[in-house]
């Protein structure tokens, strides 16, 4: 406040220098622009500071201390209300306004004839001035202080603000132009005001580019310099002012003053605004720029998601044209066809397929019910309208499947399968009917075929084996369930002379009808050759000879096994068949068969003959390549499969040895048909033995190998056994021969143990005549071989009963 | 024709000599004896019929054998039967006492000697 004192006080002193009325009133009082300022920036309570520095200044000027009191009070009051009538209004201290900068040449003209009027009175109260004066007085008081505050606040506010920031900082070269400019302004004054002509108004256009250029910074100092020139002109009388009255001086100095102080700041002003309103406008562009930038942004996104779900919906479109398609060549494929019927306008339509399969061109013409029924066999319409009408009447709710005949254009006859489904309208009428159809004439003619090849290959395979003495026998025929089925496998069991079996499996090639009669064919040859007595490789040779000859270019493999029960030795020939397997004690392994070729393919003598002498209880088991050859394995490893199937059911019954492999062996459908054959040489019995034979010549080589297989089982010495069968079999032939005429007959012979003595008994039902020749040595023999030999005749027939130790020899 | 026995025949200077196996008994002596009887040409000496390898042999082969020899007599030609000692044919002739019928020797060689020597 004391420096406030200080500074209005130090300003007081210098401007009463340029006082126009009687030393104390001047045409330019800056104290009270300082005043102003003072006021606005920090608030009017420094009034003190103001009215203490007014009082001293005018104590020297006036005639009484009350008077300069008065003056005092009237240079702080004015201030005052000036600041207030400033900050009503929103005055702002920046000045960057134009409304701020007009505020203040309004508003400190007005309230400054406060103070005029109270010093301008206090000067005529003490008679400093006369009555005659007071106005002239009161103008230059009044405009004194008003330049005051309008030169001095402006230039005290810009350097206030520029010291705190407000303003930009200027630039060398523009301090560089701004000096330039002051100097031209400091030349112009001092011509204005030393020419005697009246160029004052040459100040203003630098005034002006001053201000345009630098605004307020540049106007304020501008304004003060230009007024200052001019004011201490009017107060030297020179220049404009020289020999002009007061009134004149002042009304000339104030206009050019205010003049001044207007086009300064209000240009500043003006400029500086348009430049605030430039930099909010570039504010906005680049604000609208990032806008459209980012909505630019968003609007690509949005393409970009458009432009995916369009690239997605083509997709859809391509995968549903792809799918329908391959429906459409799915349905070639199967021959299904499909249809559609809209009960109420009548209207059918085909698919493309549904043309093909009635013989005719896609959309050959316009498809109606009576046109479809045109190409149904006439002897199934009544069937289809009967069906029709039941639907149309609502009597069945649901469509059974139907098949029916269809007449092509050329003639031809297909069966067709038809299945549809009805759908209702709200009412519950019948609104529409699909289907599809299927045309299944070669499946129903694959069908029939297969039928009837099945039941073929059923009836030439043996129902039941006959008995054979010392084996077991049991067999199984799996029918391929897929594909076609009904093939040539074939087996048979032929009990031969001698006490042998023939074991027969075989498989021709092929499935269906031919094949299933040719393997009929095949079949009987075999048995025919075996029962003839050829060996197993005469069989084969004879039964490849007789396909060449049957069948050209037909195939079968085939295996046979000749087995002596009693010795256990079997003869084989096998012709591109899988090796029979012999499950023992032992484990199970396959039998050693010379490889040869099929039947149909061999030549004479290209089947050679395989022997193998079976474990006691053997079990043989021969199969078709059915079993082991599946495509999913290899043929080794079917075969190792099947040995182990084989030796897991070693010690299974008869009747379960077969199911047993097959279940091991084919795991769902077999896909092939499959033959089994299995045979198991049973326990020979130590206690009886009873056989019954023909009376034939031919029995006699059985009777003496069942009798020796029995002697063996008895643990009876080689020369016992010898002996025993020596002699029964002389009975036999005795029997044979004298005891029936050509007619067929029976001899049973009987033999057993008991008490170390073996005793056989040879009953027939005729009576010997007497023996003939040489021939009576038979009995010579029976005689020499046993201990005692009975003969008794009797009406029945004869019975002869032969004893001897079992382990001693008989006494010669 | 049954697999019971198997016949052969080779030459041995003027004397046939058949080579029989397997088994002889009722079911085929008359037609092996056939056999035999048809393979003696007039020219030849003899016949040598070698039992060695046969396994069985009834009354009927000792018939058989009995007739060949009888036949072959009335043609002036000459007969031995060839059954090893010890062997099964041989005990069955000898307990038949088919040796005054049956001329047997142990040995081929011996047989032929047999024949040759009588010739002599």
């Amino acid at each position: 406040m004391a420096a406030l004192g200080a500074v209005y006080g130090l300003a007081g002193f210098l401007s009463l220098r340029l006082a126009l009325v009687d030393q104390n009133v001047t045409p330019l009082w800056p104290p009270t622009g300082i005043a102003v300022v003072a006021f606005l920036l920090f608030g009017t309570r420094l009034w003190p500071g103001i009215a203490v520095a007014a009082f001293i200044v005018n104590l020297p000027i006036t005639s009484s201390p009350l008077a300069a009191a008065a003056t005092a009070a009237g240079n702080t009051i004015a201030p005052i209300v000036a600041v207030q009538v400033l900050r009503l209004i929103g005055f702002r201290t920046e000045l960057d306004r134009v409304r701020d900068v007009v505020s203040l040449l309004v508003v400190a003209p007005l309230t400054m004839s406060v103070s005029a009027t109270i010093g301008a009175t206090t000067l005529l109260v003490t008679d400093q001035i006369s009555g005659a004066d007071y106005w002239q007085t009161w103008a230059v008081w009044w405009a004194g202080d008003s330049m005051g505050v309008l030169v001095v606040a402006p230039l005290l506010l810009v350097i206030w603000n520029q010291a705190h920031g407000l303003y930009r900082s200027p630039k060398r070269f523009e301090l560089l132009e701004l000096f330039g400019v002051l100097c031209v302004l400091v030349v112009l004054s001092l011509l204005a005001v030393t020419a005697t002509v009246s160029i004052l108004f040459l100040v203003l256009p630098v005034v002006g580019w001053a201000a345009w250029r630098f605004q307020l910074w540049a106007a304020a100092p501008a304004a003060l310099l230009v007024s200052s020139a001019a004011t201490w002109a009017a107060v030297q009388d020179r220049g404009p002012f020289e020999d002009s009255t007061l009134l004149d001086k002042m009304i000339t100095l104030q206009g050019f003053n205010a003049t001044v102080a207007f086009t300064a700041f209000f240009l500043a002003a003006l400029v500086a605004e348009r430049a605030r309103s430039r930099e909010a406008l570039e504010r906005g562009a680049a604000d609208l720029e990032v806008r459209v930038e980012r909505r630019t942004q968003q609007l690509s996104d949005a393409n970009r998601r458009l432009a995916g779900q369009i690239t997605e919906r083509r997709e859809a479109e391509s995968r549903l044209r792809r799918s329908e398609r391959q429906l459409a060549e799915a349905h070639a494929i199967a021959r299904i066809g499909s249809w559609e019927w809209d009960v109420a306008s009548g209207e059918v339509g085909w698919s493309e397929e549904m043309f093909r399969i009635h013989g005719v061109e896609p959309d050959a013409f316009e498809v109606t019910f009576e046109r479809a029924m045109t190409f149904v066999h006439k002897d199934d319409r009544a069937r289809i309208r009967q069906d029709v009408q039941a639907l149309l009447a609502g009597r069945r709710g649901d469509i059974p499947d139907r098949e029916y005949r269809i007449v092509l254009p050329d003639g031809e006859v297909r069966t067709l399968h038809s299945r549809s489904k009805l759908s209702h309208g709200p009412e519950g009428t019948p609104v529409r009917v699909v289907g599809i159809v299927q045309d299944v004439t070669e499946q129903r003619a694959f069908e029939r075929e297969h039928r009837i090849a099945d039941t073929l290959q059923q009836a030439l395979l043996p129902a039941s084996f006959p008995e054979v003495e010392g084996v077991e026998v049991a067999a199984r025929y799996v029918p391929a369930e897929t594909g076609l089925a009904a093939g040539g496998d074939w087996f048979d069991v032929i009990p031969l002379a001698g006490g042998r079996v023939a074991l027969v499996i075989g498989d021709v090639a092929g499935h269906g009808l031919e094949a299933a009669s040719l393997m009929g064919q095949l079949r009987l040859a075999v048995r025919a050759y075996a029962l003839e007595g050829h060996p197993p490789g005469v069989i084969a040779d004879r039964t490849d000879a007789l396909l060449h000859d049957v069948a050209e270019d037909e195939m079968a493999t085939l295996m046979l096994v000749m087995l002596d029960v009693a010795s256990r030795v079997a003869t084989m020939a096998g012709a591109g068949h899988p090796r029979p397997i012999a499950i023992s004690s032992a484990g199970a392994r396959l039998l050693p068969v010379a490889s040869a070729p099929p039947l149909g393919l061999g030549g004479r003598g290209s089947y050679p003959e395989s022997t193998a002498v079976l474990e006691p209880e053997t079990t043989l088991l021969l199969y078709t390549d059915g079993l082991i050859d599946r495509p999913d394995l290899p043929i080794d490893e079917g075969i190792d499969r099947l040995l182990r199937a084989a030796e897991a059911n070693a010690r299974a019954e008869m009747t379960r040895i077969c199911d047993g492999v097959l279940s091991a062996m084919v795991r769902g459908d077999a896909s092939d048909d499959i033959a089994l054959l299995a045979l198991r040489l049973l326990p020979v019995e130590a206690g009886e033995l009873r056989l019954r034979v023909p009376a034939e010549p031919e029995a006699l080589q059985q009777v003496r190998r069942r009798l020796r297989r029995w002697l063996e089982t008895a643990d009876a010495p080689d020369d016992v056994r010898d002996d025993v069968v020596v002699a029964a079999s002389e009975a036999v032939s005795n029997s044979i021969r004298h005891a029936y005429g050509p007619s067929s007959a029976w001899v049973e012979i009987e033999a057993e143990l008991a008490d170390g003595q073996v005793e056989v008994v040879v009953r027939d039902r005729g009576r010997w005549r007497p023996p003939r020749g040489v021939g009576g040595r038979g009995i010579d023999l029976m005689q020499a071989c046993m201990a005692s030999v009975e003969i008794e005749q009797s009406p029945e027939g004869t019975v002869v009963r032969m004893r001897r130790p079992l382990r001693s020899a008989v006494a010669p | 024709m049954s697999q019971l026995a198997n016949l052969a025949f080779e030459e041995q200077g003027r004397v046939i000599v058949a080579r029989l196996a397997g088994e002889v008994d009722l079911s085929n002596a008359a037609d092996l004896q056939q056999s035999m009887l048809d393979a003696v040409p007039n020219t030849a000496e003899g016949m040598v019929v070698d039992l060695s390898v046969v396994n069985y042999l009834d009354s009927s082969g000792i018939r058989m054998l009995g007739e060949i020899g009888e036949r072959l007599r009335w043609r002036e030609q000459r007969f031995a039967v060839v059954a090893p000692l010890g062997s099964r044919v041989r005990d069955v002739l000898t307990i038949a006492g088919a040796e005054g019928v049956v001329p047997f020797e142990d040995t081929l060689d011996a047989a032929l000697e047999r024949i040759r020597g009588a010739d002599g």
